[in-house]
């Protein structure tokens, strides 16, 4: 048995195995079919000031070894989440991070603010590519980067943040950095890759919005290549995803430089996804003779060229 | 709800594009008609696929889907004997209130389905009667399911099997001819099930339409396949429904 236990900004995870945010809910539908108190943390859906309806229908697309979506952010809002969600997701014993987005400026410091002190760690979102006001907007330029990451930081006190940056960018390397100067205990990435998939019966696209954001398997190599270069380019921890199915994807992330990691699209191919990457990282560090999950960040070791 | 490892018993081709296939899992599912299964396909499609649950005999479970895209071809090519992943049963399903003894199953294309799931649940204690609408001869199935209902109406956008209607107008015409159901059970294209509230609500009857919608996890939490409530609201197709009041829902 390794320590699977991993420590990211002063807060401890049983594991680097992470839900990521939109792909479980409040992890309510998936704790009917694992204990999710199983699990390293759980990303909660993005929450936003206001209740929010979403998309138009449909809200999905696939393509090989991807999938599209652009479900707009429909959540209840965080009071709504705060009073019905929050204590419950919390007694499972898995780590909360509510992730959060918003319209402005004001909207983060006011919704980091609410949620200060109640949950594990907050995760900004900037990066959401399916809403006009989803934070996206933020998520692109440096500079803007780390305005909204100084801004956030304004309305904690005490709960860590986590900033989730844009893969649909010119240097992943210098908006890392832009959040590390903003303030950022965390960086996450990445998000979705705005795509399009298109109905040709029809010349229409699949999506009611158009497009929409790309993930699973199919992402992973630029995501790891995300993942290695921002955490190169900050001394901050960082949480990598981007198609994450098995275990050994995991590791490359670890390897990368991650210290934790997320999992979304595969809980839909999957619903057990989760569990068993989990317990492919202990049959692997024991076959590997790893005693510490955490031993394995950052360990990779370049071509010279 | 349940990841099922099944095998696969049977995959046939019992209309035009469409197949039914059974499973047979480890155990008996317990299935109340008009749930269906999420069914994993593989290799680079990683959405599963949600069909409504046709049949379900303790560990045999059979679906009846249309090929229609690349996921579903792929169900269509798997052999007897493979074994894949279901997670089910998921969703609401339809349920009939022990005060409510005539039931009427309007069904089109491939909502036929789920309203066999209905039939064989029922059949034994309600007066059940059927109108299932076909676009020809050549797409008619379920014809000895529906068989069993005490009155069976096929018809046919084409007029090649039975009458030249669609299953909205055969089941106006049995109401006209005196026919008043307790409740209302239906399943199809979006138009069909806009074109039969139109007519429950003309009559007040009590209604229910099992919906369709494009799905993500399948199981309530990535709001993927939602639906707009009368009352402003989303509801979840896979989790809240697929089975909803017509008057919730906007068709």
């Amino acid at each position: 048995m390794a320590n699977l236990s991993v420590r990211l900004c002063g807060v401890t995870l049983k594991n680097p195995v992470i839900a990521a945010s939109g792909t479980f809910g409040f992890g309510r539908e998936f704790h009917e079919l694992y204990d999710i108190g199983t699990l390293g943390g759980v990303s909660t859906k993005g929450l936003t000031l206001e209740e929010r309806l979403g998309n138009p229908v449909p809200r999905i697309a696939e393509s090989r070894g991807v999938i599209l979506n652009a479900v707009g952010l429909q959540n209840p809002g965080v009071e709504h989440f705060i009073r019905n969600d929050l204590e419950w997701l919390k007694s499972t014993g898995t780590a909360v991070i509510a992730n959060v987005a918003g319209k402005t400026l004001d909207d983060y410091e006011t919704i980091c603010s609410k949620l200060d002190g109640l949950v594990d760690m907050i995760e900004l979102n900037i990066s959401c590519p399916n809403v006009k006001s989803g934070g996206m907007a933020f998520g692109i330029q440096p500079q803007s980067v780390e305005q909204v990451t100084a801004r956030a930081k304004k309305g904690l006190k005490k709960t860590p943040l986590i900033v989730k940056l844009s893969p649909n960018v010119e240097s992943i390397a210098t908006n890392a950095k832009a959040a590390e100067n903003g303030g950022a205990d965390c960086i996450s990435l990445i998000n979705t890759l705005t795509g399009m998939a298109i109905d040709i019966e029809r010349r229409k696209p699949i999506i009611a919005n158009n497009t929409g954001g790309v993930s699973g398997a199919g992402v992973k190599p630029v995501a790891v290549r995300m993942t290695y270069e921002a955490s190169q380019a900050v001394k901050i921890p960082v949480i990598g995803m981007g198609g994450i199915t098995c275990a050994e994807d995991a590791i490359e992330f670890l390897m990368a430089g991650a210290t934790a990691v997320q999992v979304g699209t595969a809980n839909f191919s999957d619903p057990y996804a989760m569990p068993k990457i989990i317990d492919g990282l202990n049959a692997w560090c024991d076959r590997h003779n790893i005693k510490n999950v955490s031993e394995l960040t950052g360990t990779l070791e370049l071509h010279q060229r | 709800m349940k990841d099922y490892v099944a095998t696969i018993l049977q995959n046939e081709k019992i209309a035009e594009n469409v197949y039914a296939i059974t499973f047979e899992t480890e155990e008996p599912v317990p299935v109340r008609a008009g749930q269906f299964g999420d069914i994993a396909v593989g290799g680079t499609h990683l959405l599963r696929r949600p069909i409504a649950i046709c049949k379900a005999e303790e560990n045999r479970i059979t679906f009846c889907y249309q090929v229609k895209g690349e996921g579903t071809q792929k169900l269509q090519a798997m052999r007897v004997g493979e074994k894949t992943n279901v997670l089910m049963p998921l969703g609401n399903g339809f349920y009939v209130e022990d005060g409510e003894k005539k039931v009427a199953l309007v069904g089109g294309g491939v909502g036929v389905f789920p309203l066999i799931s209905v039939l064989r649940a029922y059949k034994a204690t309600k007066e059940i009667s059927a109108y299932i609408g076909y676009r020809n001869k050549a797409a008619v199935c379920g014809v000895e399911e529906f068989a069993k209902a005490t009155n069976f109406v096929a018809v046919t956008d084409d007029g090649s099997y039975g009458e030249k209607k669609n299953a909205v107008q055969a089941f106006e015409a049995a109401l006209q001819a005196g026919y008043r159901p307790d409740v209302v059970l239906a399943c199809g294209p979006t138009p069909m099930l806009r074109a039969l509230k139109t007519v429950t609500d003309r009559e007040g009857l009590n209604c229910f339409v099992s919906l369709e919608e494009r799905m993500g996890c399948g199981i309530g939490a990535c709001l993927v396949c939602v639906c707009d409530k009368t009352n402003g609201k989303k509801a979840r197709v896979c989790k809240d429904g697929p089975v909803f009041n017509a008057n919730e829902v906007q068709l």
